[in-house]
């Protein structure tokens, strides 16, 4: 069978491949639009809110995926600097802007570490994540308490006002048109584009994913590119983190569980090749973006839980299979 | 050549490994025993004399710690002990793996406690353990979840299905038989979601009242993030949304977070299910939720019991604990009990 000239030209790259399953999805909303729900402005806002903490996560994870490795702690560093965010500005009031700055150096440094293990040490990412993920949940429910740290404090047992700057966080702007987080989303997409595409760091991401030895043989800093690559993801989580608490109101130490897979979800669908050296941050947008419409379609249509986790399964296979086409 | 060694190396190592394994199990229990203070050196169970000095041991296994309100059962029993000198307990987490929880049970055996308090991950895998220990001479008070059989000293629980109905009946009277109801169910796939949501049911009774309708219905997997996703995408279909109704209280505080965000979160109620003190309670005395119904944890009860056995009375096999409303009115003064 012969295809038309532009569907199969759109075939022939990953990024058209990628925008032909957004556009697949979109016409799904269009046929299944409950109560006319998928035509609301707001429910495409709403939506570009409710994936933009994956997509935050993801866009560390794309990078770290292009170095060929993969980083399993994104959702455990995510809830650490909810929990430490939470900790910081509401139990002890402080200055929201030192508590970001503290929260972030602390998911960068955390994903630095899990760098020095892979690059230096030479231990495989998915052993080197797995710890960490475990660990920094641990962390989590060790700086918590176990309990979800709110305006209320169980010691004292006394309640305190929330700081504004979780509501501040959690509004939106362009006349109630866009939300802060999403706009948070869409910088961290900027910047690491930009990084991949235009910077010299850019490129030993792509050579050290390609082949690390090659890579290493001519000149590429392998060593400190990985470093870069996990604490880079380390930063995205955190400000993931920052973003889940303020949206939650709280820094629950359960939250974002499974948040790693959501944000690995969103890079294969992209297209960004698992074994490494290919991809870039449009495919990852454009992924996030499939798996933010499939989960608001089938939220809008209330389809239950059952049917929700076989069709995101059999959506995520036929992705991948289209994306293997030639 | 040099490859057989090594595998005949690492087979050895095998071998090696697997008989220390099994020749350490046999004595593991005599050093877990003899490692804690109380505990006698021989196996078997030794009582304790139930002075200050040597206080009754009574071992706590807790399915998991992650739920707050599975933390929240922990301290009510924690708080229920500290009043009494002559009992100690000691708090075992099983992660939610009912084969750790298992080998909490047989490390409690060992070591001889008085008392065993546990509230088991899911009953086909507990229940053999609990009867052995039962058997053996230890009473067990169970907590929460039941198992398959009664080989047990007493089972202490809360009934979901009463607690979902007690939400229904409220929702209908509040309506005054007319209105949109959203329910976010907790994990249709767990039984004290398939209760409380049967129970809702009952207690709105929407033959008696026509005018009640449930215009949205989803899963949150007890999930407040999930809870927040959910509520957006009911707002986007309903103009009218009168009383949402969630399985717990994260839920209900997700839900009006969506309804706050496009500021219709005075147009309608929420209710949740819970009442954990820094939670719904909390959250109905802010204003956010119009009630919750607690869904207590039996801890206090517990160590109540477990006293009460160790002094040698006798207690009901089953004690189904009874729930309590928050409402804005009484919230301040710790709910009103509802028989």
């Amino acid at each position: 069978m012969k295809l038309p000239r532009f569907v199969s030209s759109l075939l022939s790259s990953p990024v058209g491949r990628a925008v032909l399953a957004l556009v697949g999805m979109l016409v799904l909303g269009a046929i299944f639009n409950a109560d006319g729900a998928f035509f609301h402005w707001t429910t495409h806002r709403d939506m570009l809110r409710q994936l933009s903490v994956y997509g935050m996560l993801a866009c560390g994870m794309t990078l770290v995926i292009i170095t060929s490795g993969i980083d399993l702690s994104v959702s455990s560093v995510l809830a650490a600097c909810a929990v430490g965010f939470s900790l910081m500005t509401i139990h002890m009031q402080m200055n929201p802007w030192v508590a970001i700055v503290a929260v972030l150096l602390g998911g960068t440094a955390v994903g630095a570490v899990s760098g020095v293990f892979v690059g230096r040490f030479k231990i495989q990412p998915f052993v080197v994540t797995l710890a960490a993920m475990v660990l920094l949940r641990g962390l989590a429910k060790h700086l918590s308490g176990g309990q979800k740290i709110s305006t209320y404090i169980a010691d004292a047992d006394k309640t305190v006002t929330l700081p504004p700057i979780f509501e501040r966080i959690d509004a939106r702007v362009l006349g109630d048109n866009i939300a802060i987080v999403t706009l948070i989303f869409l910088f961290c997409v900027l910047v690491s584009a930009i990084l991949l595409r235009h910077s010299r760091l850019g490129r030993y991401f792509y050579a050290t994913g390609g082949n690390a030895e090659a890579a290493r043989l001519s000149g590429v800093p392998v060593t400190r590119t990985l470093i870069l690559a996990y604490a880079l993801s380390g930063l995205f989580s955190a400000i993931a983190g920052v973003c889940q608490a303020a949206q939650e109101q709280q820094g629950d130490p359960e939250t974002g569980m499974g948040y790693e897979l959501q944000a690995i979800a969103i890079v294969v669908i992209g297209g960004t090749n698992l074994a490494g050296g290919r991809g870039g941050m449009g495919l990852t947008l454009v992924g996030a973006l499939t798996i933010g419409y499939l989960q608001k379609i089938l939220s809008i249509n209330a389809v239950g839980e059952a049917s929700r986790l076989m069709l995101t399964g059999a959506i995520i296979v036929c992705a991948v299979l289209l994306q293997r086409r030639k | 050549m040099k490859m057989h060694t090594r595998l005949n190396l690492f087979g050895l190592a095998m071998v090696a490994l697997a008989g220390g394994c099994s020749k350490n199990e046999s004595p593991a229990p005599d050093t877990k025993a003899a490692a804690s203070a109380s505990a006698p050196t021989t196996t078997g169970a030794k009582k304790h004399k139930g002075t200050p000095e040597d206080p009754y041991v009574v071992g706590m296994s807790q399915c998991n710690l992650g739920e707050p309100w599975r933390a929240q059962m922990n301290d009510d029993v924690r708080k229920a002990a500290e009043k009494h000198p002559n009992i100690k307990v000691i708090f075992k987490d099983a992660q939610n793996d009912s084969l750790v929880q298992r080998s909490q049970l047989e490390e409690f055996v060992n070591q001889g406690v008085d008392v065993i308090l546990i509230s088991p991950k899911e009953a086909a895998p507990l229940t053999e353990p609990v009867a052995k220990a039962f058997h053996g001479g230890i009473p067990v008070i169970v907590l929460d979840r039941a198992l398959l059989k009664e080989e047990y000293t007493s089972f202490i629980g809360a009934d979901n299905v009463k607690i979902g109905r007690e939400a229904g009946k409220w929702v209908a009277e509040t309506l005054g038989g007319k209105g949109n109801i959203v329910e976010l169910k907790g994990l249709m796939t767990s039984v004290p979601g398939q209760d409380r949501h049967r129970g809702f049911l009952e207690g709105l009774d929407v033959k008696a009242h026509p005018g009640i309708k449930v215009v949205f219905e989803a899963d949150m997997q007890w999930l407040e993030p999930n809870a927040r996703k959910e509520m957006e995408s009911a707002l986007a279909r309903q103009p009218k949304v009168d009383v949402v109704y969630a399985h717990n209280d994260p839920g209900a505080h997700g839900a009006y977070l969506a309804a706050k965000q496009v500021g219709r979160e005075k147009q309608m109620k929420f209710v949740g299910i819970d009442a954990l003190p820094q939670e719904g309670v909390q959250y109905v005395k802010d204003g956010i939720l119009s009630v919750t119904f607690q869904y207590p944890t039996g801890g206090t009860e517990a160590v109540d019991m477990a006293l009460k056995v160790l002094a040698g009375e006798t207690v009901p096999k089953k004690v189904t604990l009874a729930t309590k409303v928050f409402t804005h009115d009484n919230a301040a003064t710790g709910g009103q009990a509802i028989p």
